[in-house]
């Protein structure tokens, strides 16, 4: 853990520039990438998203730390193979059909990325089919669904019988979230999960895959 | 005093025939003209300030423009000189804003349910009411946060209803026993049914508006009536940054055609949907709110427009718009002065809200806070009074604490009367150089005053300690609490006619 402490430091603080040049460094002296990752990035993010929980840091400042994470991703990904890197797990994130807010579901995303999950993220206004479809490409362990009106709610128990019919609703656990939506409605639709704001995604992701 | 009785001069024959006391010092001094009681009034931005935000929301919408879902509204953008690209992208020419605010009317006349003129909206007349979809709602009984019924609609629509310092009715509830293509329609027949104050209502798209629409002509009594004498007021709003959904502008147009008063405030929260800095977030905010009222003159030229934005901040640890910020108090301040100094419309605003899960000291400061400086700016139409929990939650205790609130702040608004009455010297002179035990208490002047003198606080309590305890140690929100069950259970509301009711269920169900 030590050998990337100075790494970690720079993701925690957002220092984009350094974070980079000290990812660079630690691939030229030759270190395991995944280990860069795991101890240098990620555990990093972990620090942040524990701060973040406790109130000791603002939104803008864990986003900062979360994109100088994706920026130093970006150093490594031309050396990472195929299969090489473990991720906590994959998640498939949209905002239902017919909903336009994606605010909530961006900082999920981004809280995702920042705490080692793979995101594939739809956009808003996201059919049941088109739901299915790319969880059938992409194989997710969590299909995350949000809305913000209640209008639009209904689109999730579609979208979990469109996952039942396509076959794949017992591969997936279902997450949901977003203003109006509750974690009793998520018991009604039985989807597997329900999270209150993004901090609490992931949690509940960590929970919902065993992982930590 | 008899005022001498002065003769046509023309009538006269001789300077003789004058009254002796025609001349007399006495009968010809004018009356000290009364002097006029100054009305506070907060300031928060100068022209120069107002000029630039302005100036910067008519360059967003030309230079970096919007996206417009609807095809209609997007051909007659297209139509009135707008320049579109990438099939939905318009850019908005500064001149077409100048004219939709100029055909815009500078006063929105609302009627409450029976015709009478109750909320002029105009100059610094203003009106508070409640606000819509709340998800959850204060249990009356238990005091438990449970998710809203149609019940609860009907509940703060009734206590609207009996509150004399509320002006109007939203549903404060998103109910959870609705059929849920319908919600709101649902929730309006719920406040049509409790109360007969003018209604600010949400809707979905053209389809259920349509349906309300067809339930507010039944209660006006025809098409043309409800056109005269609305009592409805719609509100729509833009997805922040720059995105005009389809469903949103059908409800607009809906509204420009009929001539129903519509609001179109998209939430421009600072740091949201919006630049994290004040001056941004309202030009933004403004920038939509333009955007909107352009398609809606050109669909309805002269159509009522409530004018203004929802600016208030992303909380920047918990994600959640707050309601009880300075900063929403500040913008809309901010508004009210460009409205004065520029726009001339009539305005939206909030107040009476609060961040705080329960009815505590938070709810009530966060509260006052925007009820007074709303009315310190002449805010014209004041919603989302009784709010917890950032806007989730209602709460019949709260509506029924800013009832006066509301009052207070009125109190002091209207300023200090300086007259002879008011002066009181011969009450002064009365008490001071009378005998022993004479007190103010006892004079007539008081007597004659006192009710109109001073603020009379209900459920604000000032009693002696020993009083309070023995009147059963209540806090506010218990306080609150019983008269809001009072109001519930005393409260006569004028009932529709039953022909009205019975047809107001039949559109709800479609036959």
């Amino acid at each position: 853990m030590s050998e990337f402490k100075t790494l970690s430091e720079t993701v925690i603080k957002g220092d984009i520039n350094k974070a980079v040049a000290e990812t660079q460094k630690a691939i030229d002296a030759g270190s395991d990438v995944q280990a860069i990752i795991d101890d240098g990035l990620i555990a990093a993010m972990d620090e942040v998203g524990e701060s973040f929980s406790k109130g000791l840091i603002f939104v803008p400042q864990m986003l900062r730390s979360a994109k100088t994470m994706q920026e130093c991703m970006k150093v490594l990904e031309p050396l990472i193979q195929e299969g090489d890197v473990a991720s906590k797990g994959k998640v498939l994130i949209g905002t239902v059909k017919g909903d336009l807010h994606d605010i909530g579901k961006n900082l999920v995303s981004m809280m995702m990325e920042g705490a080692g999950f793979m995101v594939t993220d739809l956009g808003v206004d996201v059919t049941p089919e088109k739901f299915v479809q790319k969880a059938q490409e992409v194989e997710p362990d969590i299909v995350a669904m949000s809305a913000l009106l209640s209008t639009t709610m209904p689109a999730m128990p579609q979208t979990i019988e469109a996952l039942q019919k396509a076959g794949i609703r017992n591969k997936v656990k279902v997450m949901i979230g977003g203003a109006p939506v509750t974690s009793k409605y998520a018991q009604e639709i039985k989807a597997d999960s329900y999270a209150a704001d993004a901090g609490s995604a992931v949690v509940e992701a960590k929970k919902l895959l065993g992982t930590s | 005093m008899q005022p001498t009785q002065v003769p046509l001069l023309s009538k006269l024959k001789s300077y003789w025939e004058l009254p002796r006391d025609f001349f007399s010092v006495k009968e010809q001094v004018m009356k000290p003209m009364a002097i006029p009681t100054f009305q506070p009034r907060l300031k928060v931005l100068s022209r120069e300030q107002g000029l630039a935000i302005h100036t910067a929301a008519l360059e967003i919408l030309e230079k970096t423009g919007f996206k417009m879902e609807h095809p209609g509204a997007l051909e007659l953008l297209a139509d009135a000189g707008c320049e579109v690209s990438n099939g939905d992208w318009v850019k908005l020419p500064s001149y077409l804003v100048e004219e939709s605010l100029k055909s815009a009317p500078s006063q929105i006349a609302l009627y409450d349910q029976q015709g009478n003129e109750t909320m002029p909206l105009v100059n610094g007349n203003h009106f508070y009411g409640t606000g819509s979809d709340a998800t959850f709602t204060l249990d009356l009984e238990t005091g438990q946060r449970r998710r809203t019924v149609l019940n609860d609609a009907a509940n703060f629509a009734k206590l609207v209803d009996g509150l004399e310092n509320i002006s109007f009715a939203m549903s404060m509830a998103n109910p959870e026993d609705a059929p849920i293509e319908d919600i709101y329609g649902y929730a309006f027949a719920e406040m049509v049914k409790n109360t007969n104050k003018p209604l600010v209502f949400i809707a979905d798209s053209g389809r259920d508006i349509a349906k309300i629409y067809e339930i507010a002509c039944l209660v006006a009594g025809g098409e043309e009536e409800l056109q005269k004498k609305p009592f409805l007021l719609n509100y729509s709003e833009a997805i922040s940054p720059l995105r005009f959904p389809q469903n949103v502008m059908e409800r607009l147009i809906f509204c420009a055609e009929k001539r129903i008063p519509v609001c179109f405030p998209s939430g421009s929260n600072a740091g949201g949907g919006a630049p994290v800095t004040l001056a941004g977030a309202m030009a933004l905010g403004i920038a939509e709110n333009l955007g909107g009222l352009v398609v809606h003159q050109l669909v309805g030229k002269g159509s009522p427009f409530l004018f203004g934005p929802n600016v208030s901040v992303l909380d920047m640890k918990s994600t959640v718009v707050s309601y009880g910020c300075p900063e929403w108090s500040l913008t809309q301040a901010a508004l009210a002065d460009m409205r004065d100094e520029i726009y001339g419309l009539p305005i939206w605003a909030y107040a009476g809200a609060s961040d705080a899960k329960v009815m505590d000291a938070q709810a009530g400061a966060e509260a006052m806070f925007s009820i007074i400086t709303a009315m310190l700016s002449r805010s014209n139409l004041i919603h989302d009074v009784g709010f917890l929990e950032y806007g989730s939650t209602s709460s019949l205790e709260m509506v029924t604490l800013a009832n006066e609130l509301v009052a207070m702040s009125r109190f002091f608004i209207e300023g200090i009367p300086v007259n002879e009455e008011t002066l009181a010297l011969e009450a002064i002179e009365r008490v001071a150089s009378g005998g022993p035990g004479s007190i103010f208490l006892m004079d007539d002047h008081t007597f004659e005053h006192f009710m109109q003198a001073q603020f009379l606080p209900k459920l604000l309590d000032r009693s002696r300690y020993d009083s309070w305890v023995e009147a059963g140690a209540m806090d506010l929100y218990k306080r609150c609490n019983i008269e809001a069950k009072r109001i519930l259970s005393e409260h006569q509301v004028e009932p529709k006619p039953d022909e009205v009711l019975k047809d107001i269920d039949r559109i709800l169900e479609g036959r």
